[in-house]
């Protein structure tokens, strides 16, 4: 027998049989459990039936959510960039629409609709479906709000209610750092991102919207109604309040933002606006004070919920209005990157500042003359003068004495070729090419040749504008290396204090600081040498150092075949600026941008980033405070030159 | 090891099984209802993958019915692991996938069903081997509190806060059969519960209350719940005395319970079937409970009975939650109704615990 096999010799080892357990007690216990079941079913559905009954077929509870307002987004001053306001929303339960031959034309009537339209929106639905409200209009004005409330008597079914709405107080500004919002879309609903999401929720789906969803969204709530057969709210059985989002404290300085969005606006109305890109950073600890994209868009269109004509026109628009072209934007950065080379070459020894190189106006290597955009050349420069008048050549000779990789290295140490963190999405990491690079990507090897072009921010070199004023704020510097901090702080709804964003450490660029300080004289000497590039970011007050560029967007010869005028816009060349100021103990450093500016630099860029810097400067002045002195005397010779100027 | 002893056959539990196949076609016809809204003629894929399930269940509740137990006692403690190595899987998984995503691969299966059978066994080989009659202390009392703290401690980790504190009356089943100084087992446990019911009701204000709870069970929406309850006990009561018919009920087939082939399937019941029907359920249901504990009471051997115990343990406390939560007698929280619910791993459990109850009830001669 198998018991035989298996029993241990342990069968009723605590001299208890089964029968002795006191299993009867559990079955008086399962048996009170029936019984009580019993008579509450009783209760509710002999004694309570007939009237659950009736309130299954006159009442019935209806569950309304009470959505969260999003959370406020201000400045570092405390100004409102986006908030939530109330939108009034109109919507017809069909179920409860007593008399549709009357509703439904009067609804028409105060709300300026057409009838048939009206009636197409809410359709014929049919059994649960007749219970849930159909949205009529999301957001009317107060008038039309006051005529419906006044028609009640004739508007059975029809609801009204007031719904938290996205507002952007001032439109297009700063459009591309707040983001847009929308209505949660499938994929994103199952991804585990969005845990606890409904369907038709809006979330943030680009920029801070969408980086700190989390933090914005606040906390729905919701009530309970038992409504009578009229749609009429009886009584609120339970009710849960909505708790609002949090508000982002932002470095942004809305002057600075405004006056740099000004400066990209078109003097000339009938003119288009230029399209670029402006960034302004504290060079003392990585705080982004200013960030412009151009061409913009309102994200007012997008809080409602998008139309489909809006939103086919802005994603097909050529020259792309959603893209955030500061940190997705890659340009050469043509001679704007000549600060890096000379740093470059100052470090490692292969250029003496004073050490003067020749200009005729072309460079030969092997076989090949490359040309300096001054035909007649510049004749004997030094470092200080090669930065000042944009010399090619003097730089092509220092690209191919460092080489390629040398170049990099620094490059890579201010911060370019990579992703600088930014708390905003699609940052682009641009390319600061290496013989390895090339080698992985394009399966061939370095081509000296290459070495010329990239010397002068031109060839493989790409930036994204955020990358230039962060290594121009490292150069203002001139020790470390900030990661660009876009948020200061988290606050609950009340301005409770959540949670710091703490100040980027920064990566400490251990750089002699005797090179340091010929950049920035020759920088300097850009702005403020009567033959500086730079003059048109020169301040009455304040010394800036800067570089200029211009960035080409298609070859030579492909632009030679068009007249000087006739070139199309596309393969029109990028102006760049890129500065700091104070030039001594920095305190704002910008990266201006223009795409197919149709002119250089320091032509267009530069008077961009003098408009931003004069506004820096000025409400500094506004404050009180007072502005580092002109007159160094590391600067004696630039102010000299000025003096010449204005002779 | 499967041979099967002639004898077994002969004193095979029909009745048990006439009861245990007479609930299921009761659950099988109230969840086509339940979730016939919306579809046109036939079954919605919720009842045909139920209908997959329940062959797959009938298969494991005869093979775990004709494997003799007494192998189930030998390999107690192994069960017990296993299921509890489960648990941690879920627990180590489940921390990456929390999405709506997850809870659909994820909710294919749900160890802490698994869990509650394991523990039975675990308990059902403890108090076998310690029996009730032979405790003296307090003290022998720990290692079977410590059986019982580690499924449910890791279920709570989980933050399943229904099927933790199902667990732990599962295993309290045992505690009438326990001889330990009852009078002080009760007071203790009276001055606990008043303690925590008085600072549950006079320490906590409501959004504190409201508080434990959500970080108890998050996904605990507690409008939601507020709603369910009462649009359940609309449905209930509109069901009156003879019920408004099967695929009749208004609640039922508008939707109102948004829940209700799973946590209120008994509402629909209750709705479309009335008092009548709900009580002849009721009625079977308890029977097969009671029937259960005859089981326990007629089996030969110690481990018999205290396996058949916490089986109906375990096929006791959530159908009693469960209805007492429909009725409007509980708070709402989240635990199935044997047999009548919609979901895969509540009837493999369901499907266990029947086959073991079938298998101590037919070897009740057999040594």
């Amino acid at each position: 027998m198998i018991g035989g096999a298996l029993g241990d010799g342990r069968l009723g080892a605590g001299g208890e049989s089964p029968s002795e357990l006191r299993i009867g007690l559990i079955a008086v216990l399962i048996v009170a459990f029936f019984l009580i079941f019993m008579l509450r079913l009783f209760q509710l559905q002999i004694l309570e039936g007939a009237d659950l009954a009736s309130r299954s077929q006159s009442n019935s509870v209806r569950s309304v959510r009470l959505e969260a307002p999003r959370g406020d987004i201000v400045d570092r001053e405390g100004r409102v960039l986006a908030t939530t306001r109330p939108a009034f929303r109109v919507q017809v339960i069909p179920n409860d629409v007593r008399a549709p031959e009357l509703t439904y034309p009067v609804l028409a009537e105060l709300l300026g609709l057409d009838h048939e339209k009206l009636l197409q929106k809410v359709g014929r639905p049919r059994g649960r479906r007749r219970f849930q409200p159909v949205e009529i209009e999301g957001d009317i004005s107060h008038e039309q709000r006051a005529r419906v409330e006044t028609h009640r008597y004739a508007l059975s079914g029809v609801v009204t209610d007031i719904l938290p709405r996205r507002h952007y107080v001032e439109g297009e500004r700063a459009a591309h750092l707040l983001g847009t919002i929308g209505e949660i879309d499938p994929q994103e609903l199952a991804s585990d991102e969005f845990d606890g999401y409904r369907s038709g929720e809006i979330i943030g789906k680009f920029g801070l919207e969408a980086r700190f969803e989390s933090h914005l969204r606040g906390k729905v709530g919701g009530q309970n109604i038992v409504v009578d057969v009229a749609g009429r709210e009886i009584e609120v059985i339970h009710e849960v309040l909505p708790v609002p989002g949090g508000r982002l404290v932002l470095t942004l300085d809305l002057d600075l933002q405004r006056a740099a969005e000004q400066a990209l606006t078109s003097s000339d109305p009938e003119q288009p606006d230029p399209m670029g890109a402006v960034v302004a950073i504290d060079p003392r600890n990585g705080d982004v004070l200013a960030l412009v994209s151009r061409p913009a868009y309102d994200p007012n269109d997008f809080a409602g919920g998008i139309d489909t004509a809006t939103w086919n026109a802005l994603r097909g628009d050529e020259w792309k209005p959603l893209r955030n072209r500061a940190v997705s934007g890659q340009y050469p950065p043509g001679s704007t990157y000549k600060a890096i080379v000379a740093l470059a070459g100052l470090v490692e020894g292969v250029v003496d500042p004073e050490e003067e190189v020749s200009c005729p106006g072309h460079y030969r290597l092997g076989r090949r003359t490359y040309r300096c955009w001054k035909r007649g050349g510049h004749g004997k420069v030094n470092l200080e003068r090669a930065l000042v008048g944009s010399c090619d050549v003097y730089f092509y000779q220092l690209g191919v004495a460092l080489g390629v990789d040398t170049i990099a290295t620094y490059a890579t140490r201010l911060g370019l070729g990579r992703v600088s963190g930014i708390a905003l999405q699609a940052e682009q990491p641009g390319l600061i090419p290496t013989m390895e690079w090339k080698k992985e990507a394009r399966g061939e090897p370095w081509i000296k040749g290459e070495t010329v072009s990239v010397a002068i921010g031109q060839g493989y070199d790409l930036v994204t504008p955020l990358q230039l004023a962060v290594a121009y704020a490292a150069l203002a510097n001139g020790r470390t290396l900030y990661r660009p901090r876009l948020l200061q702080r988290l606050e609950t709804w009340d301005g409770k204090f959540v949670r710091e964003e703490p100040p980027s450490q920064g990566v400490s660029l251990e750089l002699d600081p005797d090179a340091i300080e010929s950049i920035r004289r020759g920088l300097t000497a850009v702005v403020n040498d009567r033959h500086g590039t730079g003059g048109r970011a020169r301040l009455p007050d304040v010394l800036v150092a800067g570089k200029t560029g211009t960035s080409q967007v298609v070859s030579l010869d492909v632009v030679k075949s068009f007249e000087e005028d006739e070139i199309p816009v596309r393969f029109r060349d990028h102006a760049i600026f890129a500065a700091f100021a104070p030039a001594v103990a920095p305190e704002i450093a910008v990266a201006v941008l223009v795409e197919h500016a149709g002119g250089g630099g320091g032509a267009v860029a530069a008077p961009i980033a003098r408009q931003l810097l004069a506004r820096y400067f000025e409400k500094k002045k506004e404050r009180g405070e007072e502005i580092t002195p002109v007159l160094p005397s590391d600067a004696e010779s630039a102010v000299e030159d000025r003096r010449d100027d204005g002779d | 090891m499967l041979r099967v002893d002639r004898r077994s056959i002969q004193n095979f539990d029909w009745v048990f099984l006439g009861l245990v196949l007479m609930l299921v076609a009761c659950g099988t016809v109230n969840l086509i209802s339940a979730t016939a809204a919306g579809v046109e003629g036939g079954m919605s894929d919720i009842v045909r993958r139920q209908m997959a399930a329940m062959a797959g269940g009938a298969a494991v509740m005869l093979v775990v019915a004709f494997v003799d137990y007494r192998h189930v006692e030998r390999f107690a403690m192994a069960i017990f692991a296993v299921t509890l190595v489960l648990l941690v899987l879920t627990l180590a998984v489940g921390v990456v996938t929390r999405g709506a995503q997850a809870w659909l691969f994820q909710g294919r299966f749900q160890p802490s069903e698994l869990a509650k059978i394991g523990l039975v066994v675990a308990l059902a080989r403890y108090f076998h081997r310690n029996p009730p009659r032979s405790m003296t202390g307090l003290r022998q009392l720990v290692p079977p509190l410590v059986l019982v703290a580690l499924p449910v401690g890791l279920i709570l980790l989980q933050r399943d806060m229904g099927v933790a504190l199902l667990t732990l009356l599962v295993a309290l089943t045992y505690l009438p059969l326990l001889h330990i100084p009852l009078r002080a087992w009760s007071g203790v446990a009276v001055l606990a519960m008043a303690g925590l019911a008085a600072l549950w009701s006079f320490g906590l204000k409501a959004y504190q209350q409201q508080r434990i709870l959500d970080f108890l069970d998050p996904s605990r929406d507690p409008l939601s719940s507020g709603y369910q309850a009462m649009q359940s006990r609309i449905a209930i009561g509109s069901g009156g005395l003879l019920g408004t018919g099967w695929q009749q009920g208004t609640q039922t087939q508008l939707r109102f319970l948004p829940t209700q082939h799973t946590d209120f399937v008994f509402s629909v019941l209750a709705e479309e079937w009335g008092f009548v029907g709900s009580t002849l359920v009721l009625t079977l249901y308890f029977i097969m409970l009671l029937w259960g504990l005859w089981i326990a009471r007629s089996s030969k051997d110690g481990f018999g009975a205290m396996l058949a115990v916490g089986l109906v343990g375990t096929l006791f406390w959530p159908a009693a939650i469960n209805i007492a939560m429909v009725l409007g007698l509980a708070p709402v929280i989240g635990v199935p109704m044997p047999l009548f619910s919609y979901g895969g791993s509540a009837l493999l459990s369901a499907a266990i615990a029947l086959g073991l109850l079938l298998n101590v009830s037919m070897r009740r001669y057999v040594f």
